[in-house]
């Protein structure tokens, strides 16, 4: 039974779980970048993103999910930003989009 | 002969301990150079360059001619010290051997001749060089008296702010105030006793003669000559720590640049020239806006400088910068401020990773043909106006156009640099040279600055002519292919950083502006233009701030009572528009509402 394949799947069941997510990075971040805080989650930033134009990048998801603890695969995913910077000239809270990208990265994986 | 009395040890000990670690690191510098700046020291030691470079030593590490044109009390302070203090010694050296002859005396028998003179049986005394001698102390001591009066009122010499200086700075500092006025007093008690001197000392002598008993001059006359040499030894111990290593340091700097050796992205000794030989004058303070508008006190170059040579530099210190420029273009010593603050950021943050922008393997964006070859960019690609005033031109003309990067492209790489990722930006440079290659461009247009600039600086594009786009119009205009229609608009034109002082491209916005209309240039402007406050190399200011610096920047440009705010930059485009009161515009946009058309 197990091998037959319907073309159906079952989405494996999400849970943000903040309990159990270690949220220190991520205080450490908003700490550092309290305007961070600010982001109303529009999505200019990954709708005006050269990376993400070209890849399936998608900068709001990440710091969104970065900031509720979910760290896995943020790093790798952050290596494909280029840093242009058009995301800090959209952004319509004035967030420095670029320093948290270098940010993130810093507390996620660099030295 | 005796050239020695107890009094000279400090000075004796000072000189050693100071020659013996400058040697100790200027040999170490040179040893530890990469084989390509050794190569370029061999190749252009016995050319003209070298001549030119003692020229510069004697322009710049003697008569501070750069500072002259920052402001001329500034100027002749520094002269008069540097320089004077030069003659003192040569013209002493010059003294002793007319006295003695030609013979080997050792360093403190010149500089403590006039203590030495009567000792060793010289009593008749050539009254050229006791005024002389006196004139070239006078000389210093003005000197020293402008430093006085600069820590009290810098603004009279040009200067808004000076340097916060470290302990040991201030030690040395101290030192260099007194040594002089101790010279003096000393030179002065001798001549008192002795009855001789020039018309400063001697006239000094005369009138401490009449109001001090002999017995007390007597006293006084060792103790006046120790504290003069503790003095000079106090001030060549800490020399080498302090910022006063630049006297010596420049001048191995000067051959060096004559040389040809640059500092680069990556970090090698060549840096440690550059960094020592800061003299922390604080002129990169006044023309930093981080300062002027923002009141960031501790980020400016002299200080990002001091705070690598002590290791003691911060990541934020690091990044703090616009790299606008305007520190780099008038610093006096001529330091590479901009590069050096590059190859910091690097060594912290250059993390090598294999498997970064793989993504970009078969990704082409372009569209069209033709050997002319467009670059819009991301900035500009956020500016959509530009591009499409760049279609209607290219149009106009007739001009056939490969679009590089119509629906978005890959960046062009500095703005990574940028931030330090100097590796990771060459999968970028790879990658959009072998576009260019690919599709066989002859010229590539940019409408970005930056782009513009790290297509000149970082990319190997021989056989292919950069250019931005105001150069290509201009030359359009030049040779009669682009009609325009003048009217009678005022223009300001806003000089873009990277345009402007980094690629010294002044003249063809100015050329088309005044093809069109009339232009009006505001206060700052050229290569002291200022910055928009929107440079994508600083990563530390928050919006408000960059905001704070582009509104002191607009006002100016909202006074020259303009039409049309121009600029050739679409990030400072923006960065105007937010706050500026006039319709801000990029020179392209102009252009193309004003081409001529044929009925």
């Amino acid at each position: 039974m197990r091998s037959l394949n319907f073309g159906y799947a079952i989405s494996h069941p999400r849970a943000i779980d903040m309990d159990n997510n270690d949220l220190r990075k991520s205080r450490a971040i908003i700490e550092e970048m309290p305007e961070l805080q600010a982001c109303i989650s529009c999505g200019s930033c990954t709708a005006s993103c050269t990376a993400g134009n070209i890849t399936n990048f998608n900068f709001r998801k990440l710091h969104t999910s970065v900031r509720r603890g979910e760290y896995k695969g943020a790093y790798e995913e952050l290596n494909k930003c280029m840093l242009c910077g058009k995301c800090r000239l959209v952004c319509p809270r004035g967030i420095n989009t670029r320093g948290l990208i270098m940010l993130i990265k810093r507390k996620l994986g660099d030295f | 002969m005796t050239f020695f009395a107890p009094f000279t040890i400090p000075f004796i000990v000072g000189s050693i301990v100071m020659f013996a670690i400058i040697a100790t690191k200027w040999i170490t510098w040179i040893i530890q150079l990469p084989k390509v700046d050794r190569r370029l020291m061999r190749h252009n030691l016995l050319t003209r360059k070298t001549l030119y470079a003692i020229w510069e030593v004697i322009r710049e590490s003697l008569l501070h001619v750069r500072i002259f044109r920052v402001n001329p009390l500034l100027g002749f302070m520094h002269m008069s010290l540097a320089f004077g203090w030069f003659l003192l010694i040569v013209v002493g050296w010059i003294e002793t051997t007319v006295y003695l002859g030609w013979q080997m005396i050792p360093l403190q028998g010149h500089v403590f001749f006039k203590y030495f003179a009567p000792l060793n049986g010289i009593d008749t005394h050539i009254h050229l060089f006791d005024h002389l001698m006196d004139a070239l102390l006078l000389f210093v001591l003005i000197g020293v008296a402008l430093a006085w009066f600069k820590r009290f009122r810098a603004r009279a010499m040009g200067m808004r702010r000076t340097t916060r200086h470290r302990l040991l700075d201030r030690v040395a500092l101290t030192a260099l105030w007194f040594i002089f006025p101790a010279r003096l007093i000393a030179e002065s008690i001798t001549s008192a006793i002795y009855g001789n001197g020039g018309f400063l000392t001697g006239g000094i002598g005369g009138w401490l003669n009449n109001i001090i008993h002999h017995d007390i001059l007597v006293a006084l006359y060792e103790p006046s000559w120790w504290i003069y040499s503790s003095l000079l030894g106090a001030f060549f111990i800490a020399l080498p720590f302090s910022r006063y290593m630049h006297i010596f340091t420049e001048i191995p700097l000067i051959f060096l640049r004559q040389w040809q050796l640059r500092p680069t992205s990556e970090r090698k000794s060549y840096d440690n020239f550059e960094i020592a030989a800061c003299s922390r004058c604080g002129i990169c303070i006044d023309p930093c806006q981080l300062q002027s508008d923002l009141g960031i006190n501790d980020t400016q170059s002299v200080y990002y400088l001091r705070d690598r040579r002590y290791n003691m530099l911060t990541l934020k210190v690091a990044n703090n910068c616009l790299m606008c420029g305007r520190c780099e273009a008038v610093c006096p010593v001529g330091i590479n401020l901009s590069t050096l603050r590059l190859n910091s950021r690097a060594k912290r943050r250059n993390i090598p990773h294999e498997g970064r922008y793989k993504y970009f393997a078969g990704i082409d964006r372009s569209n069209g043909s033709g050997k002319i070859g467009y670059f819009a960019g991301c900035m500009t690609t956020l500016t959509p106006s530009v591009q499409r005033s760049m279609e209607k031109i290219f149009e106009a003309v007739g001009d056939e156009v490969w679009y590089a990067d119509k629906d978005g492209g890959v960046c062009c790489g500095r703005p990574l640099m940028l931030s330090g990722e100097t590796d990771a930006a060459r999968k970028m440079v790879v990658y959009n040279t072998d576009l260019f290659r690919r599709y066989e461009i002859t010229t590539l247009i940019t409408s970005c600055p930056i782009c513009l600039r790290v297509f000149k600086e970082s990319y190997r594009l021989d056989g292919i002519e950069v250019l931005h786009h105001s150069q290509y119009i201009d030359r359009l205009i030049a040779d009669g292919r682009l009609m325009l229609d003048a009217s009678s608009e005022v223009f300001t034109y806003h000089d873009p950083c990277e345009l402007g002082r980094g690629l010294g491209i002044y003249d063809e916005p100015r050329n088309i502006l005044t093809t069109l209309g009339s232009l009006r240039e505001p206060w700052h402007n050229r290569d002291n233009a200022l910055c928009c406050g929107s440079s994508l190399a600083n990563t530390i200011i928050d919006d408000q701030q960059q905001r704070r610096i582009a509104e002191r920047m607009t006002t100016e440009l909202d006074a020259t009572k303009c039409h049309t705010i121009v600029t050739a930059c679409p990030l400072c485009n923006k960065a105007i528009s937010r706050t500026a009161h006039h319709p801000t515009q990029d020179i392209a946009e102009v252009v193309a509402r004003n081409i001529h058309q044929n009925c």
